[in-house]
């Protein structure tokens, strides 16, 4: 019987655990940053954009290129930075294999680099995300020296074609007749999910699970209700698909089909609502089919605060 | 009204810009951004019969001048400045203001607003008397319909005038991060939402009848964030607080009942009563670490503690009658506490092999106390009883558990291959199974190995199961015991997805992608049983000169499931398989997405051309079982959606700084849906048993025209 059984959260001794961790890290990194390495295998930005003149020029207008603040590659080794100490690569005569470069490098490597500065924030959850498990790295999607996107430095002029690249089904249903405002210009695809991983499912940006995603916009649904709906609290997507759809509502399915999946009582729930309840003229109109349908009745579906809201029609 | 706006904020905007031009002259100029103000006049054509409401939807695309884009920004060695208006004085109107003073502070200041446009023609017999109280305008409805004049199906020449349905979010959101230092971050994050106008709403009154107003809305979320982060080259520590606090203005709904002026003791009442969303907050505090250990390997990890709380007033039972029975409590005491943690070991021990291992918990404990109750007011209507086993409310609560680990080998560079294995275990009460659990296996290939091919390969298989079965709790709400609930019943899943890009020459690149994927449940159980998905994706870009690109794609996508209901009464029916039925349900969709740019093709001039194109079908099918004693069914017609935009962009330069354009896009959506569309009985918006808004899907063809100027500087 699991009805009554509560589940026991022991907050205290997880805090006291977390606040352990907390303490050894913090102890574990002082120190800070390492002086960098003044040797002779650095030659300098000067050095670099005598031939790499395009490059240098292009890292100047971003913001790898200020030097003011202290964790830019400006404010750095410039070019090697990044690239790693240029002496050998000078010395050969431009020999490629003799500085890191990044089209030649294996993708881990190359997010390496980028994650010695870029490790905090969202960027925390990378190593053992989706894309990284996936052998994908920065440059995947990023491109430092000669972006098309107005911000993030994307390889594409919109978020959306970079995420399209690889997630065409996704991409495609946000043209569906119901969707959110994406297409519109008002979401992106980063409005819900985080591409560098994230402590959710589904690599979304906020909480960690489905619906605190979800509540994050739609605060009226969080609850929790005095009725509750299992199936809404369950995960929001077990009626709704956020990234488009053919039904109103963004739901999976026309109702009274998708409630019907559950709802197999006697009388209205389980009874076959076919064409002579909406073609005209056919039969008697149903309001369990035509309009919102089980919605119309059933309208605080979300979960109910009445008192007899148990069925969620008050 | 809008041009007044318009007027009112561009000098201020081109204020703002002036004076930060002149601060800027002082400053050392690095590099210039690109300045642009775009503006003109636009105009907007609908075929008659078109859906303004569904074209618009969540734009405000109303002909006249506008203001569509400023974009300003400076920089220096120190700092950058950026100003940003989208489509000034219409419902879509967006402002941002950014300063970054590098490696010190960074501060940014967004409005937004998201309109969303139900319907055009959506007319009503209430007026909204504030604070949630709806009121029927003409008493002669539910007089005629109370003393037996005047028929429902004959109430719609009484319905209001058309009115425009419709609502609006404007969010105001402040952020800051201030760097004390190279290691050190302290970051806010403020915002406030405010949702308002009207929500079409069931709003019933009778058993079966349907009653659709036009709710009004007007809640408010405001949130609070706040963080401190600490990291160098060895790891990270950050600890934050969020906080949000919903408050709804109209928390209950009031309104008059079509059918009658009066209360009677033995028809009902003459008003209905709903709960609206309560106010509510949540809390969370968090920590997060991350530190880098030896091998190039790393451990990070996080907890959260936080609360959804809410403590609304109840309602009485009814707004009908004091009823005979008390509230067992006077308020909802609603509160669940979630806790999580997160823990995640990377390693790449050597160049070819890398590994993952993560812990995660999630546990949503809902400490609400049962509401007890026994016995309750229908529909605001008679007094009814629960089922027998039903004593009160159920608080569901869960604790999630997963555990992952994925591994890969890089045998040649830039080909990887993975093995993972995942399990998702999760408790919960008051559910059908006291457990479930999931295995799953996955695998993947990756290459991307040359500059002409990159291919990613996936497959994965999922098992689900259920422990603790209580078939008790379907039969206490008077469900078939045999039902399983498809979110958590026994499910084995197979998806497998293909993606390539091929790029023969630098000119030229083809796309590729495909998806299968099938669920199954046991074939006997009542519900969802079965799953199907396919689709796939074929595309090429092709950009012969510098100055020309012409892409073109095609994607094709099919989903199938297979649900078992029974149609009975209580009693002997219950139990008869003769009346068993199926919905088969079938969906295909198809896009298309094409693109020609001539950039500069012709001298000073840009054009861009586009297609997108998509339609879907929908085929609900009811199938009777062997041996079936229910009636024939007449067949759904099919669910039909198509959506069609073909647009032309011009662009000429006039001056390096003054750029002329038109746009026109010419737009059409075709739509047949039998619970939505206007040729079904919802056209008629009054029936026997239901009085509609009138807000339908209805189809639109659009010739929509800009004409611009742009200055660059």
């Amino acid at each position: 019987m699991n009805r009554m059984r509560r589940h026991t959260s022991g907050i205290p001794l997880r805090l006291l655990i977390a606040c352990t961790c907390v303490w050894a890290l913090v102890a574990g990194l002082r120190g800070g940053w390492p002086a960098v390495a003044q040797t002779n295998d650095y030659v300098g930005t000067e050095k670099c954009v005598t031939c790499h003149d395009t490059e240098g020029k292009s890292l100047g207008r971003t913001l790898h290129g200020r030097a003011e603040n202290p964790r830019s590659p400006a404010a750095n080794q410039g070019c090697e930075t990044c690239h790693g100490p240029g002496r050998a690569h000078v010395d050969s005569d431009g020999e490629a294999d003799t500085t890191n470069g990044f089209t030649a490098m294996a993708p881990r490597d190359v997010s390496a680099i980028c994650l010695t500065c870029h490790n905090r924030s969202n960027h925390t959850q990378w190593q053992g995300s989706p894309h990284d498990s996936r052998n994908l790295s920065c440059v995947t999607c990023h491109s430092v020296h000669s972006p098309k996107s107005s911000s993030a430095q994307l390889k594409t002029v919109t978020e959306i074609d970079t995420c399209a690249s690889c997630h065409k089904p996704q991409a495609m249903k946000v043209k569906r007749a119901q969707h959110m405002p994406l297409v519109e210009g008002k979401m992106s695809c980063s409005s819900c999910h985080n591409p560098h991983g994230s402590t959710n499912v589904k690599q979304l940006k906020v909480g960690n699970y489905v619906n605190e995603a979800c509540v994050s916009c739609h605060a009226e649904k969080r609850g929790p209700f005095l009725w509750e709906h299992a199936a809404g609290r369950e995960s929001c997507v077990t009626c709704h698909d956020p990234h488009g759809s053919s039904n109103d509502r963004l739901l999976v399915a026309k109702l009274p089909m998708l409630c019907q999946r559950c709802h197999i009582g006697t009388r209205h729930p389980s009874t076959i609502y076919d064409a002579t309840r909406v073609v005209p003229g056919a039969g008697t109109p149903s309001s369990r089919i035509y309009g919102r349908g089980c919605v119309n009745c059933h309208s605080n579906i979300h979960g109910s605060n009445h008192p007899s809201g148990h069925a969620f029609v008050r | 009204m809008r041009v007044r706006a318009i007027l009112r904020t561009t000098p201020s905007l081109l204020a703002v810009a002036f004076l930060l031009t002149a601060a800027q002259a002082r400053a050392q100029e690095v590099g210039a951004l690109l300045n642009q103000i775009d503006f003109g006049v636009r105009g907007t054509d609908f075929h008659a019969g078109s859906d303004r409401a569904r074209f618009e939807r969540y734009k405000d695309l109303r002909s006249g001048g506008f203001l569509d884009r400023l974009r300003f920004g400076r920089q220096t060695d120190q700092w950058l400045f950026d100003l940003q208006a989208d489509h000034v004085g219409y419902r879509d109107q967006r402002y941002a203001v950014g300063y970054n003073r590098f490696g010190k502070v960074k501060a940014s200041f967004e409005w937004d607003q998201i309109p969303l446009f139900y319907g055009q023609n959506t007319s009503t017999l209430y007026a909204d008397q504030g604070g949630g109280r709806l009121r029927i305008v003409n008493q002669a409805v539910p007089t005629g319909i109370q003393n037996g004049t005047l028929l429902m199906q004959n109430v719609k020449p009484l319905l209001g005038s058309p009115f425009e349905l419709r609502q609006r979010r404007d969010t105001a959101a402040f952020s800051l991060v201030a760097s004390i230092g190279r290691a050190v971050d302290v970051k806010v994050k403020l915002s406030s939402t405010h949702k308002q106008g009207e929500m079409p709403w069931g709003a019933n009154l009778t058993f079966g009848g349907a009653n659709e107003i036009a709710a009004p809305l007007d809640h408010r979320t405001n949130e609070l964030g706040a963080g401190l982060e600490w990291a160098n080259n060895r790891g990270m520590v950050r600890v934050g607080y969020d906080g949000s606090w919903f408050v709804n203005a109209i928390p209950t709904l009031v309104y008059d009942s079509p059918l009658r002026i009066a209360d009677s003791a033995t028809a009902g009442s003459s008003q209905g009563r709903t709960a609206m969303w309560p106010d509510s907050m949540a809390n969370t505090v968090s920590a997060a670490a991350a530190y880098n250990l030896p091998r190039r390997s790393r451990v990070t990890g996080s907890v959260s503690i936080g609360n959804w709380s809410q403590d609304a007033t109840l309602l009485p039972f009814t707004s009908f009658y004091i009823s005979a029975f008390a509230l067992d409590r006077s308020t909802t005491q609603a509160d669940a506490r979630i806790t999580s943690f997160n823990v995640n070991l990377t390693s790449r021990p050597t160049d070819p092999t890398w590994f993952s291992v993560r812990a995660r918990r999630y546990n949503y404990d809902n400490r609400t106390p049962p509401f007890n109750v026994t016995q309750y007011v229908r529909l605001d209507q008679q007094a009814a009883s629960l089922p027998a086993g039903v004593n009160g409310s159920e608080p569901f609560g869960f604790v999630r558990n997963y555990f992952d680990v994925d591994a890969s080998v890089t045998p040649v560079p830039f080909t990887s291959l993975k093995l993972g294995y995942g399990l998702e275990q999760v408790d919960r009460t008051f559910r059908l199974f006291e457990s479930t659990t999931e295995h799953t296996f996955r695998s993947a290939i990756d290459t991307s190995r040359s500059q002409y091919v990159t291919a990613r390969l996936a497959y994965e298989h999922s098992n689900r199961t259920g422990q603790g079965l209580d078939e008790e709790v379907l039969d206490d709400i008077g469900e078939q015991v045999s039902l399983r609930q498809f979110d958590i019943s026994n499910r084995s899943r197979d998806r497998i997805t293909f993606t390539t890009q091929v790029t023969p020459v630098s000119m030229v690149a083809v796309m590729l992608s495909a998806q299968a994927g099938r669920d199954t449940r046991p074939a006997g159980n009542f519900g969802l049983r079965k799953l199907d998905t396919n689709g796939y994706s074929i595309g090429f870009d092709v950009t012969p000169v510098e100055t020309v690109g012409v892409g073109l794609t095609y994607t094709f996508e099919d989903a199938a499931t297979e649900q078992k209901s029974r149609q009975a009464n209580p009693g002997a029916q219950f139990n008869d398989p003769t009346r068993d039925w199926f919905t088969d349900v079938s969906e295909k969709a198809h896009y298309v997405v094409a693109n020609v740019d001539l950039l500069k093709t012709f001298p000073k001039t840009d054009v861009r051309l586009a297609f997108d194109w998509n339609e879907s079908y929908a085929n609900y099918v009811y199938r009777l079982g062997p041996n079936s004693t229910l009636a024939a069914v007449t067949p759904l017609p099919k669910v039909y959606n198509q959506l069609r935009r073909v647009s032309a962009d011009v662009k000429y330069s006039l001056t390096a700084h003054l750029v002329a354009g038109i746009v026109y896009w010419y737009d059409t959506y075709r739509v047949n849906d039998f619970a939505m569309s206007p040729g079904y009985v919802i056209g008629n918006q009054t029936l026997a048993d239901g009085i509609m808004l009138g807000y339908v899907l209805q189809p639109y063809t659009v010739h929509a025209g800009w004409g611009r100027l742009t200055y660059l500087w």
